[in-house]
């Protein structure tokens, strides 16, 4: 019944071509049918940030796109963080060492908003960091140490 | 010195990074949505559009002929197959309530379950739900508690009049004496909006089926693995050994994740029936309509005071919108017999009394959510010392002062009957003036208020009863006494120390704990302990995580197994040796004499002892393997004074927290970040409650916030930077562990309502219904018309 369509798109640095229905989202192309379920849905609505990914270098909420609009995309998600040798992210480390979480099912949102932040403003103020995550909504951990974290990895350039 | 503590360094105190976050941060967590079996349905349930109706057809025929359709279960089937929720016994119990695990005859809330669904995949389930037809015939609906408790109101259940779920009167001492004679009699009344735990992730639940061992096994979103097990058995009607459940990453509980719902009881009965897996997990919208609320409370407080502010006797009337159903094992007392019990908080009060009610409306039912309804009760009378303070021209420091309970008084016995002892209420509140400047913090508000600005400063203090053993009920009115825990420990044939405990974790990092407290004392290596936590199959019996108990119970059955186990190794290592047991000390996973002459690790000796025992004598080779049930008995003090500075915008009615400094008694602390994570964490949830969370029903009972754009919780941008201190002082459980899980929420509503009343009240309005929305906060003002 459901009217499928092909798409041909880049996760993680590895091509992938799929056919996959067209009322389906990405988020659940990227859990269900690619098996990445780092990817988190906490309103599947656009306002909580959870399912936060990186589409084109910007970052995009997983639950408002279809899986059909991201053909042709180059996607990264927190499975794609890692480096090749399995060095976590600099910011996977450091929200690790500040405490920045709690039930974790907020971060993989975080981390993608955060990297975004720190390429666009590699030295925010306190406030540019928390304007810029406002849009992910964390219930546990009452955002101070989200905001160190990211606040240490901005000093981290530096060295 | 043969004490391992003395050459290792403690792990206790340390902020040990949790190796247990390594999966999350990694995208690697398993949460319950992220499970998939072979030949997995997929369950969807049709939920009631009327808050309260009679059922007179439910027509599912168009559903059950849709391609990839496997089944509609309604209410009527499940009739005499399982046993549905009757409300648990509470000595204080207005009537019974019974709940269906899908509606039958009646619908009693907006969002309650049905139908259930099974098809292929989650997609053509919910497209069958919009298949059903359900004839409905609209009853009148109780929204309100005050009309729901009058003579003559609709019923929301036959078998309780007035609609009372839950009744309890209780004074002591002579209050009306009391009043009479008083110097000053303040009044005032108070009003907390509806709340939602609001988890990040819903619940969910994936029910396994197969056959012989362990028929069903069922991964859940939940705080409770064995409570589950229990009653999942006994409403199915089932062996318990044939129930394994498993927990999941978790994505929050607070409390949410406590109780005992219908939609997971029905998929594994679907399971268990079709012989095959079957998945569930909540969307947002039935979040927010079918899992439980909170709070919603109106209190009218009074206190009597002599002419020094000293508290003579308090007294309330409580009334608790509670909902549809008594909340399947709690009971409905949670709210309104938690919040009166406990109104008398870290103060001295010699006398009071109470009157509280759980009114059933035709709601989502409420349960326990962080801090059950504590917060409420101590905003309401942290609101009336501000008054009293005003009326007697004293400064609201001052007069906490006067009245909380001394370390020299200790152990105190208030009014409400719990005794205080080895708790710091005083030290907190001077540490937080001290570091908030506070004397500052006053003398700038006067310059703010002569220069235009409207500034506020609250204050409040609070007591959290942490830790709760045998000898108090959690579920107050209840048989529940969830005071024990127990704790397994064993040292793997590899020589690494395991500790298995039925105490999952939402976040709490309770594995890292407990290997913090195992390594200080046994002296082995923190790398060389591994914890689960989350599996009926492997856990010995335990209650779960809720009641800021997790850390004092884990922590308290690790010690006391540990010291067996101790003894154990110790014993085996001087046969080996061939020295005397005395001479021995573990430091860092390896069994040593004291001058270091001999040695063996847990490694050999594990190998040796499991692997090539036949020169070991039998009584000493009784395995590495112990478990121990903790029970504190009582319930141990948690303490804190917040104080919080707001500026409100007298044109917009926005309230702006500008400084926040917060000092709290958690006792002896195992992991200072963690703690400091937990505390930070709740005064955000306690800011939400005070400035912006509230769950909204018209007067049909329709719910009018189902999605996280009509219910607000706050942003990193709400959230102030947080100034934590600590005047901690042990408890009297072992190890001096308190629990620090739900005091922090408290402070912050009372101490954030306080500042907003301050800040009004220098303009003569003031606000007694929270969260303080802007609108709220003009009616305060007088800018707009209305009752605040
Ligand atoms: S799940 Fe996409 S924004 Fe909440
Ligand atoms: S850590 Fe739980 S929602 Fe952020």
């Amino acid at each position: 019944m459901a009217r499928e369509q092909q798409i041909k798109l880049t996760v993680n640095g590895r091509s992938y071509e799929k056919t996959v229905p067209a009322r389906l989202s990405l988020a659940d192309f990227l859990r269900d049918h690619l098996h990445l379920t780092g990817t988190h849905l906490g309103c599947e609505h656009g306002v909580c940030g959870a399912c936060t990914i990186s589409m084109n270098g910007r970052s995009a909420r997983s639950c408002l796109a279809l899986a059909v609009q991201a053909d042709g995309a180059e996607i990264v998600t927190i499975e794609g963080l890692r480096a090749e040798d399995g060095t976590r992210h600099p910011m996977q480390q450091l929200f690790l060492e500040n405490f920045a979480l709690q039930c974790g099912y907020c971060t993989p949102g975080f981390l993608i908003t955060a990297i975004e932040l720190l390429r666009d403003n590699p030295k925010p103020t306190e406030h540019e960091v928390r304007e810029a995550i406002s849009g992910n909504l964390c219930r546990c951990s009452g955002y101070q140490a989200i905001v160190d974290a990211i606040l240490a990895a901005s000093r981290l350039e530096l060295a | 010195m043969s004490d391992a503590r003395f050459v290792n360094q403690r792990m206790v105190g340390s902020s040990v990074i949790p190796d247990e976050a390594i999966p999350l941060v990694e995208g690697d967590g398993r949460f319950l949505n992220d499970i998939k079996l072979p030949g997995m349905y997929h369950v969807a349930f049709l939920r009631s559009q009327h808050a309260h109706a009679r059922l007179i057809a439910v027509d599912a025929s168009e559903a059950r002929k849709l391609p990839g359709v496997i089944k509609v279960l309604t209410g009527q089937e499940l009739l005499g197959k399982v046993d549905p929720f009757r409300s648990m016994p509470n000595r204080f119990s207005g009537g019974e309530s019974i709940q269906h695990w899908l509606a039958v005859d009646k619908v009693r809330f907006c969002g309650e379950a049905i139908c259930a669904v099974v098809a292929e995949d989650r997609a053509t389930a919910e497209d069958a739900v919009d298949l059903i037809k359900v004839d409905y015939d609209p009853l009148p609906a109780v929204t309100d508690p005050r009309l729901g408790e009058l003579d003559g109101a609709p019923l929301v259940h036959e078998a309780c009049a007035n609609n009372y779920l839950i009744k309890r009167e209780y004074e002591r001492g002579n209050v009306d004496e009391i009043f009479r004679d008083a110097h000053t009699v303040v009044k005032r009344k108070f009003k907390i909006g509806r709340k939602q735990a609001l988890c990040l992730e819903g619940r969910g639940c994936v029910a396994g089926y197969r056959e012989n061992t362990f028929t069903l096994t069922v991964w859940m979103s939940h705080q409770l693995p064995y409570v589950v097990r229990h009653y999942l058995a006994k409403h199915l009607r089932m062996a318990e050994t044939d129930v394994r459940v498993i927990i999941p990453h978790t994505g929050g509980g607070f409390g949410q994740k406590a109780s005992i719902y219908p939609e997971e009881f029905v998929c594994a009965h679907l399971a268990l029936t079709l012989r095959r897996p079957v998945k569930w997990v909540e969307d947002r919208i039935e979040n927010m309509v079918a899992s439980t609320h909170a709070r919603d409370q109106t209190i009218e407080l009074e206190l009597a005071a002599d002419k020094d502010g000293h508290i003579l006797a308090i007294s309330s009337d409580i009334w608790v919108d509670v909902g549809a159903y008594s909340t399947y094992l709690w009971s409905a007392g949670m709210e309104p017999l938690q919040t009166a019990g406990l109104m008398p908080g870290p103060y001295r009060i010699g006398a009071m009394r109470y009157r509280t009610r759980g009114v059933a409306t035709n709601k989502t039912p409420v349960g326990p959510y962080r801090a059950v309804g504590r917060p409420s009760a101590s905003a309401s009378l942290e609101l009336l010392i501000d008054e009293m303070a005003r009326k007697l021209k004293l400064d609201p420091v001052e007069v906490r002062l006067r009245n909380l309970i001394s370390e020299e008084a200790m152990p105190y016995r208030s009014a409400n009957n719990l005794v205080h002892d080895n708790v710091n209420y005083i030290p907190c509140l001077k540490l937080s003036v001290l570091k908030s400047d506070y004397d500052r913090q006053r003398a700038e508000q006067r310059e703010a208020l002569a220069s235009g600005k409207l500034r506020g400063i609250g204050v409040a203090c609070f007591a959290e009863l942490t830790g709760l053993g045998t000898s108090t009920a959690v579920g107050p009115g209840t048989l529940l006494q969830p005071g024990r825990d127990a704790a397994t420990l064993r040292l793997e044939t590899s020589g690494v120390l395991t500790i298995a405990a039925a105490l999952p974790s939402q976040g709490q990092r309770i594995m890292t704990a407990m290997r913090q407290v195992a390594s200080d004392e046994l002296g082995i290596k923190l790398e060389d302990i591994t914890s689960i936590t989350n599996d009926t199959a492997t856990a010995p019996y335990g209650f779960g995580t809720f009641a800021s108990r997790t850390a004092v119970f884990g922590s308290g059955a690790v010690i006391m197994a540990a010291r067996e186990l101790r003894k154990r190794l110790l014993a085996m290592a001087a046969f080996l040796l061939k020295v005397p047991v005395e001479d021995l000390t573990i430091v860092n996973s390896v069994i040593q004499t004291v001058d270091r002459s001999r040695s063996i690790s847990l490694r050999d000796m594990a190998e040796k002892s499991y692997f090539s025992a036949k020169d070991i004598p039998q009584e000493l080779n009784q395995g590495f393997e112990v478990t121990s049930f903790y029970d504190p008995k009582f319930g141990s003090f948690a303490a804190g004074a917040h104080v919080v500075v707001v500026d409100v915008d007298p044109k917009t009615g926005h309230v702006e927290i500008v400084r926040y400094v917060a000092t709290e008694d958690v006792g002896t602390v195992i992991n200072p970040a963690v703690v400091e994570g937990q505390i930070v964490g709740g005064i955000a949830q306690g800011i939400g409650e005070a400035l912006l969370e509230e769950l909204v029903y018209d007067d049909a009972g329709q719910p009018r916030t189902v999605t996280l754009a009509d219910y607000l919780i706050p942003s990193a941008l709400e959230i102030p930077r947080i100034e934590l201190h600590h005047a901690n002082t042990p408890s009297a459980a072992l190890g001096g562990f308190k629990g620090c899980g739900e005091g922090s929420i408290i402070g912050a509503l009372g101490a954030v309502a306080c500042a907003i009343s301050d800040a009004l009240s220098r303009k003569g309005g003031d606000i007694h219904s929270f969260p303080a929305t802007p609108e709220r906060v003009l009616k305060g003002l007088g800018v707009l018309p209305g009752d605040a």
